[in-house]
């Protein structure tokens, strides 16, 4: 892989980050950066900080020191009303997947869109296709509540990648997985990075990483413990 | 965003939560209808009130065996007089005929009366535009300094009582507007409040998704607008049938009920105050989105 000097190949760039919750420290000093179309693990034990890091990127939580670039927008700098703006450019796999429980799952993936204003026939064939993507076609009428968590999740990246948006932040995307769908979603991570998405994924899953040829960012208790390539 | 979106959000909050929708466009109803009534009330007083200065006169008594000169000039000081509408000179044998008139019956009471005992008199007719109680006890006052005159004799009273009850109708039924309007605010400020809340789980997902407040906020304010319209068309079927079945009846058997009118063109704004008071309820409801 190659090393990204150039600012403008940066997709993410963290700069000496510190965020604090209450009393306690989540991230502490953290500086590392992310290069336009890079696939990138992030690691560590629960509670190193690896959503918070997340959270960071999509503004959902603001840094106590440091700076933040995503897609050379600095996220401290940005007014609230240009939020929204920065997020549809970033599909987010939640840890707690966060989905719409009074929706079906079609329109859980549609709302993707929606918020986009794209027009009702686009939708349509978008959706189905990103459902596709990930096996669950057949489940597009079916509320959240009657699917198991592995469906679940994959109704959220399905969601995270529907708009194609040019970076792609997965927390834990195979953790209710069996190692046969987790193999299915990396490939499809995969293509999508080879189209030229950036993704970041936090995970514990020693096995996505291992081999990978990609670089692995390890957190512990919210320090940046190692970078390294497998 | 592609409005009919916000539409479809919107009808489906109104449906999936219809029973506290209902509830307060019923509340809303009450509040517009009690609104209504006491606008009635106060357009009524108006037109009743409108009409008597026609009938209020003020009647001065002249001095006895007064000069024709001097009811002349009396006459002509009281025509300079803005608030005068007419004045009419009334000699003592025309009111005694009147009077004997009026009494015909009960002729005997004048029996052994070989002099006139009523004086001579003006009657004087005020224009609509002064039927206040200072403007005719000032005019009342400076007629008494008119050369001639013994005495002036209106219904102070009664004009009093008039004024009073004008003005406190008014001061009520601003009262009521006013605070109803605000109660209706509120009705709709905590609806869309709980709705609000009940799907905040919902809004964070939004957010996070990368959509704008207007995407968030439309359809909670086309609600409060139907809930609003919904309130204000009902209460405006409630004046229509107190209308019809309450004042049409009333007035068909008892007469003086038809002096009462019905302002119908005026009601028709209810429909539109609803949807203001449930726009503006639902947008204070909203606030400023945090991101
Ligand atoms: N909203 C919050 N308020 C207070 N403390 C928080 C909050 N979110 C996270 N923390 C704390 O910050 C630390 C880092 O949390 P974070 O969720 O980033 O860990 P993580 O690496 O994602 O863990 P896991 O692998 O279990 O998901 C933890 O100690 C956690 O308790
Ligand atoms: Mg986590």
């Amino acid at each position: 892989m190659l090393e990204f000097d150039d600012r403008s190949d940066m997709m993410i760039r963290f700069d000496a980050v510190t965020k604090d919750y209450d009393n306690q420290t989540a991230l502490r000093d953290i500086t590392f950066s992310v290069g336009r179309g890079e696939m990138v693990f992030i690691t560590g034990p629960s509670g190193s900080g690896k959503t918070t890091l997340l959270k960071l990127i999509y503004s959902a939580e603001k840094p106590d020191a440091g700076t933040i670039s995503v897609d050379g927008w600095e996220t401290g700098q940005l007014k609230e009303s240009s939020i929204p703006f920065l997020r549809r450019n970033i599909g987010i796999v939640f840890q707690d997947f966060r989905l719409l429980q009074n929706k079906t799952v079609f329109e859980n993936v549609a709302m993707a869109l929606r918020i986009r204003g794209v027009g009702e026939r686009e939708i349509k064939a978008r959706v189905y296709e990103s459902l596709k993507a990930v096996n669950l076609r057949h489940k597009a009428d079916a509320f959240p509540k009657r699917l198991s968590g592995g469906e679940q999740q994959r109704v959220v990246i399905s969601r995270a990648i529907v708009a194609e948006p040019p970076v792609v932040l997965a927390d834990e995307p195979t953790g209710n997985l069996d190692p046969a769908t987790a193999d299915g979603v990396m490939r499809i991570f995969k293509d999508i990075n080879a189209k030229g998405t950036t993704i970041l994924i936090a995970t514990h899953n020693r096995e996505l990483y291992q081999n990978s040829g990609r670089r692995v960012i390890r957190l512990d208790m919210g320090a940046l413990a190692s970078e390294d390539r497998t | 965003m592609p409005a009919p979106y916000a539409f479809t959000l919107a009808l489906r909050s109104l449906f999936r939560e219809k029973w506290i929708n209902l509830l307060s466009v019923l509340t809303i109803a009450s509040g517009l209808l009690i609104i209504s009534l006491a606008l009635f009330t106060v357009y009524n007083i108006e037109a009743a009130t409108g009409r008597l200065p026609e009938q209020f006169s003020m009647i001065l008594y002249l001095d006895n065996g007064v000069q024709k000169e001097t009811v002349d000039g009396a006459v002509a000081a009281l025509r300079k007089q803005s608030a005068v509408l007419s004045v009419r000179y009334i000699p003592k044998e025309e009111a005694l005929k009147e009077l004997k008139a009026t009494l015909k019956n009960s002729g005997y009471v004048f029996e052994g009366l070989d002099e006139n005992p009523l004086p001579d008199a003006l009657e004087v007719r005020l224009k609509k535009e002064a039927l206040g109680e200072e403007a005719v006890r000032k005019l009342a006052a400076d007629a008494a300094k008119i050369k001639g005159v013994k005495e002036v004799d209106y219904a102070a009273k009664f004009l009093s009582a008039l004024h009073y009850l004008k003005v406190g109708m008014q001061t009520i039924g601003l009262i009521l507007i006013v605070s109803l309007g605000a109660g209706i605010i509120f009705v709709c400020y905590s609806t869309v409040k709980i709705l609000f809340y009940r799907r905040n789980d919902e809004i964070e997902t939004f957010k996070l998704l990368g959509a704008t407040p207007s995407f968030i906020r439309t359809p909670f304010l086309i609600e409060g607008a139907v809930i609003g319209v919904s309130g204000g068309v009902v209460s405006l079927a409630g004046i229509f049938a107190f209308h019809y079945i309450v004042l049409l009846r009333l007035s068909a058997s008892m007469p003086i009920f038809s002096m009462i009118l019905f302002p119908s063109r005026l009601f028709l704004f209810l429909p539109f105050a609803g949807m203001f008071l449930g726009v503006t309820g639902a947008a204070i409801a909203l606030g400023r989105l945090k991101y």
